[in-house]
């Protein structure tokens, strides 16, 4: 990266399964907040999913973040394997105590999985975007895309509709929709495993578990993951409580700043709102 | 609005100082809540300060009026994004209108003195119009009420017209004169393509090159049907507010210098440079030697397109001298001109009310803030029980609206009435270790900031101490969640006999 995502950030690698995985880590020395990880989505990074995010989190407390990464020989990536390298991170920088762990889209089933793993370690989670098991309007998008694949542009212009909300699309022009966000990250070998996993999450058992103080953040244009997944987790976690923006999947390029401030106000005070609470949109 | 007999005291129970967007938006929350035992003072012949203050051509809000206005108080008419500084100015009278408390406020009032009465246990204000006797005292007075006029020698004997862009003077035709408009702050960018068209040569004193910040959104103006729509569906005006709302707050990193969002934004406005000013010697003139942000980024509107023109003379250095009817810059270039307009912006760090208030010990708020102003939560202060000062320390924004932070502070100053009456409290004062806490918590986030660490002279820093003590060093909405409330851990109150 040319500029660091935040200010005085440290960089390292820790090896998993045969494989190196990077992590990012910054923030406040002095805070008393718990650590916060955070698990990007399918064709992210820490820089391409969070880099208004992690920067914004860094000036209350310690982040912790880190690039997925494929497992070469392996044809098939499983939520496992990216727990695994979730937890060699976090043990390796965060090796005792409590922390906090927020995932967003993939990252956010991961992020659950990981914390119904280790219930004493993670304190408080926030679930992006995220979904317990994919149903057949993930799996048709899914096709459709594939289908397009031949078709660059027309894949291109299929995945900013899918991607952004539509009152965002709507006032902007093509050109100005391609420039928002980043182009992928991950390489095409990976994101092509990752969206195979999308096709057949299912982390039902898992979610039933999981005792962590929880923040659920919809988004009320999404065509990716739509709201109602969002709903799913809300119902399924116990200590749940449940906000929505009004963005598209694609969230941290469309309303990073609602995200970072909810988020931020959520771990300063994780159970301000008691578990159940509809926490209503932020109308500035 | 009529007015009181000088010769007795009025007693009333909130007094405040000024009818801009602060007194208007308290008047309309008191109001509603039924709270009627107030008064509002006002020095000029009309309400709504900046707004009415500002008339100057071309003038207008750089933040996009659906957020530029009181969220309990949408307008649906705004007839364009960014909304010219008249129509601001009539939707602040019509809130008064609409909301009815014209009969609250007191017009061609100048407080020439505050003080606090220890044995009464109130606010004794002296004015231009009668004295008032309050319980509670609100400043609201505006960051952008005192005009700043540089001391310029030789100016004095200029036999042109001369004024400042916050004292526009209407009697004085500029057409085809020749004219010095100096500064390049928001008023300058905004008046001087006005300027151009109608003068014969403008000269344009540019101590600082500013940054300009890129439009979203591509349509300026409202249609009909928009406003219809706005008007039958209010919640399309909401969305609006929201959108620009964390567009604008999307804009905070870049000021606490996080690399990679600062770096974005820079190239982003050089780019804009680079694209709109070809001759590479103009463009280094226009190439800000600071970093983005350390001063106000502007609005684009046609501030490069004007550069351009061939009645346009770019002085890339402060005006220095005037001898006769010759503008000298500091490089030693003079121009003869038959008008001078100042647009060198206000008085923001040692704002004007803080001399004529005097607290508990009878020490001015000036005083008790020689070494910069500062609050608890941005609104009270040790020494000054009973008083809320608005628009006070950290309160401005460079990334958002103000009115965000003035509903803030409105909320705030209600909230602490409410406490009052459900408790009895008869005074309240903020204590010294509240405000040491509040102003270290402001510190540390302002350290390392572009205002602080940008290479640049502005006017959000303190220039006695070299503290933050104008801008609000982080997201607007942090603003609301620490200082809308009142909390009573921060005060030592004296309860109703």
């Amino acid at each position: 990266m040319a500029e660091p995502i935040a200010k005085d950030l440290e960089q390292g690698t820790v090896d998993v399964d045969g494989t190196t995985v990077s992590y990012f880590t910054a923030g406040k020395k002095d805070s008393d907040l718990p650590p916060v990880v955070l698990i990007h989505g399918t064709a992210g990074s820490t820089e391409n999913h969070f880099s208004f995010v992690f920067p914004t989190l860094a000036r209350d407390q310690r982040v912790v973040s880190l690039d997925l990464t494929d497992i070469v020989g392996k044809p098939e990536i499983t939520v496992d394997d990216l727990e695994r390298q979730v937890a060699a991170v976090v043990n390796h920088l965060v090796p005792t105590g409590p922390i906090s762990v927020l995932g967003y889209s993939l990252g956010a089933v991961v992020a659950a999985s990981y914390a119904a793993h280790n219930p004493d370690r993670v304190k408080n989670l926030i679930l992006v975007a995220g979904w317990i098991k994919t149903d057949t309007q993930q799996l048709v998008r899914q096709d459709v895309q594939a289908a397009l694949r031949g078709d660059m542009v027309a894949y291109k212009k299929l995945s900013l509709v899918l991607a952004f909300g539509v009152p965002f699309v709507a006032k902007r022009t093509l050109d100005e929709l391609m420039t928002v966000a980043p182009p992928p990250a991950g390489g095409p070998e990976f994101i092509g495993k990752l969206s195979a996993l999308n096709r057949i999450v299912d982390i039902t058992d898992e979610v039933s578990k999981i005792k962590a103080t929880t923040l659920i953040v919809g988004c009320t244009y999404d065509m990716m993951v739509p709201r109602h997944h969002s709903l799913a987790l809300f119902g399924a976690i116990d200590d749940a409580r449940y906000t929505e923006m009004s963005s598209g999947h694609a969230i941290v390029w469309e309303r990073p700043s609602e995200l970072a401030m909810a988020v931020r106000t959520f771990l300063a005070n994780p159970g301000l709102h008691p578990a159940g609470t509809v926490i209503p949109e932020v109308q500035p | 609005m009529s007015s009181a007999n000088p010769a007795r005291v009025t007693e009333v129970e909130l007094l405040a100082i000024g009818a801009g967007f602060t007194g208007i938006g308290l008047g309309i929350k008191l109001t509603r809540q039924g709270f009627h035992d107030f008064v509002i003072l006002e020095r000029a012949g009309d309400v709504g300060g900046t707004w009415r203050d500002n008339t100057y051509p071309g003038v207008a809000c750089d933040v996009p009026a659906h957020l530029y206005s009181f969220s309990f108080k949408l307008n649906p008419h705004w007839s364009k994004i960014q909304a010219p500084g008249a129509e601001i100015w009539k939707y602040l009278r019509d809130c008064v209108t609409d909301e009815g408390f014209s009969d609250k406020i007191r017009l061609n009032t100048d407080v020439t003195r505050a003080t606090w009465d220890e044995d009464a246990r109130r606010w004794l204000v002296e004015t231009t119009n009668g004295t008032w006797s309050a319980k509670f005292l609100v400043t609201a007075c505006g960051h952008l009420s005192d005009t700043r006029m540089p001391n310029i020698p030789g100016l004095d004997s200029f036999p042109g017209d001369i004024f400042h862009t916050a004292r526009w003077n209407h009697d004085v035709s500029l057409e085809g004169k020749r004219i010095a408009l100096i500064g390049t702050g928001a008023s300058a960018v905004q008046v001087f393509p006005e300027l151009q068209e109608i003068a014969s040569s403008v000269v344009l004193f540019q101590r600082s090159a500013p940054y300009f910040f890129i439009p979203s959104g591509k349509h300026q103006a409202f249609t009909d049907a928009q406003r219809r729509l706005f008007e039958r569906y209010p919640q399309a005006m909401r969305d609006v507010r929201a959108e620009i709302f964390w567009y604008s707050e999307g804009n905070f990193p870049p000021r606490i210098q996080v690399p990679k969002l600062l770096e974005k934004a820079r190239k982003a406005s050089l780019d804009y440079l680079e694209a709109s000013i070809s001759d590479p010697e103009l463009r280094a003139k226009l190439t800000p030697n600071y970093e983005i942000g350390c001063k106000r980024i502007l609005g684009p509107g046609r501030f490069y397109a004007t550069i351009l023109q061939e009645n346009v003379t770019l002085e890339a250095s402060a005006l220095t001298r005037v001898e006769g009817s010759t503008v000298y810059g500091a490089e030693g270039n003079g121009y003869e001109v038959d008008a001078i307009i100042f647009a060198t912006g206000f008085d923001a760090t040692e704002p004007k009310f803080a001399s004529i208030i005097h607290g508990i010990d009878g020490e001015s708020l000036a005083e008790s803030w020689v070494d910069g102003m500062k609050a608890t939560a941005s609104i009270t202060t040790p020494g000054f029980p009973n008083l809320f000062i608005t628009n006070g320390p950290n309160t401005s924004l460079g990334h958002n609206s103000a009115v965000y932070i003035i509903e803030s502070q409105i909320d705030y100053i209600v909230d602490t009435m409410n406490y009052i009456h459900s408790q009895g409290v008869d005074t309240f004062e903020t204590t010294p270790e509240s405000e040491a806490a509040y102003v270290d918590s402001v510190a540390a986030r302002a350290e390392g900031s572009v205002w602080l660490a940008g290479g640049c002279n502005n006017w959000y820093v303190d220039r006695r101490t070299h503290r933050l003590t104008v801008s609000w060093p982080d997201f607007a909405y942090q603003f609301r969640q620490e200082n809308a409330h009142f909390n009573p851990a921060e005060y030592t109150l004296e309860l109703s006999q």
